[in-house]
């Protein structure tokens, strides 16, 4: 990159330091970093408004509570710690579609979004599986 | 300390990092998948490195305990190839498309949202996966240097040394 614009760190050096915090989290919270059980716990409570009653009674959420938890402010909080991070550095950018993306399949919206949201279905079912 | 506010200053700093490092995005994810940018490589190869060797100095000092997930092979290998179609096509990992939405990629809505589907969908069939897949080769809570019967660091040590080997191959090659 030769802008000074939006220049991200150096990867080796970021990498490093997201080290130490997860060596922090550990340490001072006993807890290991991961985001997907979020994503099932939030289901759950997205289901509940419908129909509490059968959420009660299904396996899976009874292994994993729909309740909002460490997790769940953990995620919340990569989306507001890379929010400040890209402002501050003046590397915030408004985008419906990835470049690359574009360049191979196109400029539609509609188009991105269909597998974006299937893909994302796909991976979540898959690290469920995989319980990471 | 509140453990959800433990959980939001981790994710923010987290979050600020993968912003900084550059890993967010969708060029970067894809890129490494297609090997021909290995940034998202460094970034977590590095961030292994030093929580590795971080936490088990910690866990020898008797201050943290491990926190193993039980190995199922038929799930975590199954389970990998699903998340690695689904990955290539989205473009995001469940942690870091909330760190894209972050910094204005906003197609990462799509993932979220598709992903919340997702775990719905792996919720309805839990029963089944737990008489299938869910059986098929557990090993239980299990770690390299406990199955090849060694100290930890006889596994640490030469990690880190390849590591930085294929740092600096990538740095020749220009990856």
């Amino acid at each position: 990159m030769d802008t000074q614009r939006g220049k991200s760190w150096n990867p080796y050096a970021a990498g490093a330091l997201s080290g130490l915090v997860s060596i922090g989290s550990v340490y001072f919270a006993d807890k290991y970093l991961g985001a997907s059980t979020t994503f099932v716990r939030t289901a759950g409570i997205i289901e509940q408004q419908f129909a509490p009653d059968r959420v009660k009674t299904m396996e899976y959420f009874i292994k994993e509570k729909p309740i909002v938890d460490w997790q769940t402010l953990f995620v919340a909080g990569i989306f507001l710690g890379a929010l400040f991070a890209a402002l501050m550095f003046n590397d915030f950018k408004k985008q419906a579609i990835p470049p690359m993306w574009e360049k191979r399949f196109g400029s539609s919206v509609t188009k991105r979004a269909l597998f974006a949201f299937l893909g994302g279905a796909v991976a979540m079912f898959g690290a469920r599986l995989a319980d990471g | 300390m509140n453990p959800l506010l433990y959980g939001l200053i981790t994710g923010v700093l987290f979050g600020f990092l993968l912003q900084r490092g550059g890993v967010l995005r969708y060029e970067r994810q894809i890129g490494a998948l297609r090997l021909m940018d290995m940034t998202i490589l460094k970034f977590m190869l590095s961030s292994i490195i030093v929580a590795m060797v971080g936490i088990y100095f910690l866990k020898d000092m008797g201050l943290v305990k491990l926190n193993l997930k039980p190995t199922i092979l038929g799930a975590q290998i199954i389970g990998g190839l699903i998340f690695g179609l689904g990955w290539g096509v989205l473009g995001y990992c469940p942690g870091t498309q909330m760190g894209a939405l972050g910094e204005g990629r906003w197609d990462a809505l799509w993932g979220i949202m598709g992903m919340l589907l997702g775990a719905a969908i792996f919720a309805e069939v839990f029963p089944l996966m737990k008489a299938s897949v869910l059986t098929w080769g557990v090993y239980g809570k299990i770690t390299l240097p406990q199955i090849l019967g060694i100290n930890h660091w006889v596994i640490i040590v030469p990690f880190v040394i390849v590591s930085i080997g294929l740092f600096l191959w990538f740095e020749k090659k220009g990856l």
